[in-house]
């Protein structure tokens, strides 16, 4: 309680029943009014909020992993076999087929890093040095193709090569383009094409911080465009390296081309194997456990890999006193070489795919033995009246809505106690598991909410949410938060402290200092969160396809049920819908940001 | 255990109570203790401030004052000791007033202007707790915008204003609540010297009318010295002398006050003579006379720290006029006069009124030795040292 304080000499003492209370002496000169006040009993309990959010990590994102990665080495601990200590579901995971899947895994992460890197580099280049007329396409296609889920992009190319697809139903015989699609070639296309804005993104933005000093410093000491590129590059290797590692992390924890194409195509990688120990009779946690750890340790090697190569190097190229760059003008020539190169990666990253979804969706009678077709919505028309293929996408938006609320919220509190200049314990603590959880692939999470929350000791403890959309929604937060809370931290760590702290010294309390300086500095970025991680949880397969309630089957599932039933009109349709769906709510929440959000938000989202 | 509290220091609840407030808080630390792993950042620090008065807090970077006044605005908690606003105490081992709730303002070194917000609104935003009605609070920030000369910038946010106009927003918003204590974090220390220096007037008249009591840091005496009612030196977490700017000046209680507050340089030398807290110091041929503390006896072994004020070059002579250790009338108050020695000119530097010289003679280097004409470099000539403006200290205390 607060009232209205007191003149001068206000003098403490503690009352009968223990609370302090401030009493005054004689109203002094200033003429204040006196004022009794309590202590807030509750004031003992402020550490509750976050022992709520470090239970909520714990459950979501510690416990289940844990569990799942240590019964790789006790199965007899969690009731999943007789022998306390064994590696034998390492030795069942590093031979047979298992191991050709690894190996598979590993020769796919290493071509696929390669070759995004290379051409991120190159539209890198383009778009920050570059007059290339075609730079800004380029800008707005990364985003596209950052929410494009693998396995969408997969299905594209399938509905146009595939035997009795798009391309033979209009009289084309595409047999070695199928050939080489069907194979490592296709699959490592595909996920070169995901991990493209990955490698761009962070070269580009490498790329951006470097000065334009250092190459001209090469060029009036006698350098040609060559020397300064070569210098570029060698200044810009740590972009370059990250640009590996995590392009390989993503590729070869990758589960949407794993359960699509690889298996179409007969080329197994870990993932699928991983996937199929789960869902094997009687289900193999052991083993799939074993090849998570594995997995996980190709991750790692390639994070060390990249430290060795950095090793005891400074590339500290950014400095107050950098200069801008200057674009390089090209020539004509330039400029259609340039145009051409983006136009090309255009079609093969975006075009191809989005080509053979439109078009499947709009052909009736494919996938089927008909051997006529025709143009027409009848697909559209059938998800939109028939539960199968309508209530899939119904209740991925409200699933992806509710994750999207939870997790940015969650990732909000995560970022301000990653960018505090003052980072205790707790923060560390939080900052080793979240980038943990980053590394780990989204089947692994999957497989370990299945292990963990399906124990004899969860009934025990009382928690029955195994096969709800509960256990579906923490699962989803729980891969969503890693990512959303990296990409707040940044936009935290330009919060300079002092902003809260004038709020707090001008009268504001905690909670008001955040929704009228952090809330209002930041809300831009956090509605970019909350859109990202709503799109990227609508279209989500690993885990959905794993943890799925009976009976409620989210998007990507539904598409998948479609594809296998051969009804590949509507599942391509529910593709469709369901991008256009996600399309609708990005630009709908934008426009009721420049309606309802005050001058002042949107003046800032402009200039950060 | 600390026990939050929730009462709030008051602040007027309208114009018509403004005449009451003629004086701010009495501010008083007791023991301040706060540490940052091995750091000490305040060493059971004491401070008493007056209400009304203007306290500036001098110190080199990581002597505490930063850590104090956040402490006293309630951003960071003291491990041990006392804060009372008033005689209210807002930080003890029992309690912890919150940031908001102690009825003050501050003036942050970064501005901390809200980005989101125009220049009107940051202001407005510091008269949300007096409740007023949107009239009066709307009149109040068009005057304190006008009295800051903005009030044409009103609607601008901070980005379409300049360093110093930033600034002014700061300080309108700081006064604009008529709070009782007024904080400065360094205000002036991202602007240029012109702008520094009208800025400097700007606060000084500001704060003066509001008759807040004003705590203000700064790590440049030049600035303390022209603001401060009374000037606290801190160095490692303690207060080394709490005085008025001519006592700080003129009786540095420690070498380290001297040095902090401007020198020209120090002679080290052993005490000849010692009377009535003046001293006699032979250099080593050359005696200068000097004020010394009362623990100076003859022969002790002394510093003798000299203020740029107290030097003047001359033309140099064949035979300086410099007292020697075997020549000074011991017993003889008129040999506390000004002495002259041999010198050579190291460097010469135009500050617009005149010439600054570094010289150098055989006890050492004097910087800042002002003259109106230039003197070359290399050239001879002879350093003139007036005993008022050089203080010794036993050799052991040193400067550092």
């Amino acid at each position: 309680m607060t009232t209205t304080l007191s003149p001068s000499a206000v003098v403490p003492r503690t009352t009968a029943q223990g609370t302090a209370v401030v009493s005054t002496s004689p109203p002094g000169p200033s003429g204040r009014v006196p004022t009794r006040v309590r202590t807030n009993p509750f004031s003992r309990l402020r550490v509750a909020p976050m022992t709520v959010f470090w239970l909520l990590i714990v459950a979501i994102l510690v416990v289940p992993i844990l569990l799942f990665l240590l019964v790789a080495f006790s199965p007899a601990l969690l009731d999943q076999g007789t022998e306390w200590f064994t590696l034998s579901a390492f030795s069942e995971a590093l031979s047979g087929q298992f191991l050709v899947a690894l190996l598979n895994s590993l020769l796919v992460g290493v071509v696929t890093a390669v070759g995004s890197a290379v051409i991120g580099f190159g539209m890198a280049w383009i778009v920050r040095r570059t007059n290339s007329a075609t730079r800004r396409l380029w800008t707005g296609a990364v985003f596209a193709l950052l929410l494009a889920p693998s396995y969408l992009i997969a299905l594209g190319w399938q509905r146009l090569l595939e035997p009795g697809g798009v391309l033979e139903i209009v009289g084309f015989h595409p047999t070695l383009a199928r050939t080489f699609f069907y194979g490592p070639a296709g699959i490592v296309l595909v996920l070169t094409v995901k991990g493209i804005p990955f490698a761009y993104l962070v070269i580009a933005n490498a790329m951006r911080s470097l000065g334009g000093e250092f190459e001209q410093a090469v060029r009036v000491h006698g350098g040609n465009r060559m020397a300064s590129l070569r210098v570029m590059i060698a200044l810009l290797s740590p972009a370059v390296w990250s640009a590996l590692a995590i392009v390989f992390a993503e590729a070869i924890s990758d589960f949407g081309v794993a359960s699509t194409l690889s298996s179409a195509a007969h080329f197994p990688v870990a993932t699928f194997m991983l996937y199929n120990a789960i869902q094997a009779f009687p289900v193999q946690f052991p083993l799939a456990a074993a090849v998570s750890w594995v997995l996980l340790g190709l991750i790692v090697l390639a994070l060390l890999a990249q430290s060795w190569a950095l090793r005891g190097r400074s590339f500290r190229v950014l400095g107050g006193r950098s200069r801008p760059t200057m674009r390089i003008h090209l020539t004509r020539s330039g400029q259609l070489a340039t145009g051409a190169i983006t136009l090309v990666l255009l079609v093969v990253t975006l075009g191809v795919p989005a080509f053979g979804a439109l078009s499947a969706s709009v052909l009736t009678g494919l996938g089927s033995a008909m051997s006529v077709h025709s143009w027409s919505l009848d697909n559209y028309a059938r998800v939109l009246t028939s539960p199968d293929l309508r209530d899939p996408l119904l209740y991925s938006a409200q699933m992806a809505a509710i994750t999207a609320t939870v997790a940015t919220l969650m990732a909000a509190v995560c970022a301000r106690m990653l960018a505090s200049s003052k980072k205790g314990v707790s923060a560390r603590l939080l900052d080793f598991v979240l980038l943990a959880a980053v590394a780990l692939p989204g089947i692994v999470f999957a497989a370990g909410y299945i292990f963990a929350y399906n124990l004899p000791l969860m009934n025990t403890l009382g928690i029955h949410i195994y096969g709800t959309s509960a256990l579906l929604t923490l699962a989803y937060v729980a891969t969503a938060l890693p990512s959303t809370s990296r990409s707040l931290v940044g936009n935290m760590s330009q919060l300079h402290e002092s902003m809260s702290e004038a709020c707090r010294v001008h009268g504001s309390g905690k909670l008001r200092t955040w929704f009228a300086v952090v809330m209002p500095v930041i809300a831009r970025p956090l509605l970019a969160a909350w859109l990202l991680t709503y799109a990227a949880t609508l279209l989500e397969l690993p885990v959905s396809q794993l943890l799925y309630p009976p009976g409620s089957a989210p998007i990507s599932v539904g598409i998948n049920k479609a594809l296998s039933a051969y009804d590949f009109g509507g599942g391509t349709a529910m593709e469709v819908l369901a991008i256009l769906s996600a399309l609708a709510v990005v630009g709908i929440a934008y426009l009721l940001f420049a309606i309802l959000a005050p001058q002042g938000w949107k003046r800032l989202g402009r200039t950060s | 255990m600390t026990i939050t509290e929730p009462f709030s220091l008051p602040v007027p609840a309208s114009t018509e109570s403004r005449g009451a407030l003629e004086h701010g808080h009495r501010v008083s630390v007791r023991g301040a203790r706060k540490q940052y792993g091995a750091l000490a950042a305040l060493d059971g620090l004491d401070l008493d401030i007056e209400p009304g008065r203007f306290t500036v807090l001098l110190g080199p970077s990581g002597s505490g004052k930063s850590t104090l006044v956040r402490s006293i605005a309630g951003i960071e908690r003291l491990d041990q000791g006392s804060i009372h606003l008033g005689d209210v105490a807002v930080s003890d081992g029992h309690r912890y007033v919150a940031p908001e709730r102690r009825g003050l303002s501050m003036v942050f070194q970064d501005y901390a202007l809200w980005p989101h917000l125009t220049a009107q609104q940051n202001v407005a935003y510091a008269l949300k707790r007096r409740r007023l009605p949107a009239a009066e609070a709307t009149k109040l920030v068009g005057e304190a915008l006008e009295r800051v000369g903005l009030s044409a910038k009103g609607r601008h946010y901070p980005s379409e204003l300049s360093g110093g106009e930033q600034q002014r927003v700061a300080l309108a918003r700081a006064v604009v609540g008529r709070p009782s204590l007024l904080l400065f974090d360094e205000p002036l220390s991202n602007l240029d010297a012109d702008l520094r220096e009208r800025l400097r007037v700007e606060i000084s008249t500001l704060t003066r009318e509001s008759g807040a009591t004003a705590l203000y840091i700064t790590h440049d005496q030049s600035e303390a010295f022209a603001l401060a009612d009374e000037v606290g030196v801190l160095r490692a977490g303690r207060l080394e002398q709490f005085a008025a700017p001519e006592e700080i000046y003129q009786n540095p209680a420690t070498p380290f006050v001297a040095k902090f507050t401007g020198l020209a340089g120090s002679f080290s030398g052993r005490v000849v003579h010692s009377r009535d807290g003046r001293v006699a110091v032979d250099l080593g041929g050359d005696v200068v006379f000097a004020r010394g503390s009362e623990s100076l006896g003859v022969i002790d072994d002394a510093i003798v720290l000299i203020r740029p004020t107290a030097t003047s070059l001359e033309a140099a002579t064949d035979h300086p006029e410099a007292a020697s250790a075997s020549t000074v009338p011991l017993n003889s108050d008129s040999a506390f006069t000004s002495v002259s020695i041999p010198a050579v000119v190291l460097d010469v530097a135009y500050r617009g009124r005149g010439y600054e010289h570094v010289v150098e003679c055989r006890y050492g280097v004097l910087g800042g030795v002002f003259d109106t004409r230039p003197w070359s470099r290399g050239m001879h000539c002879s350093v003139r040292i007036d005993p008022s403006g050089c203080i010794a200290f036993p050799a052991d205390t040193g400067t550092n």
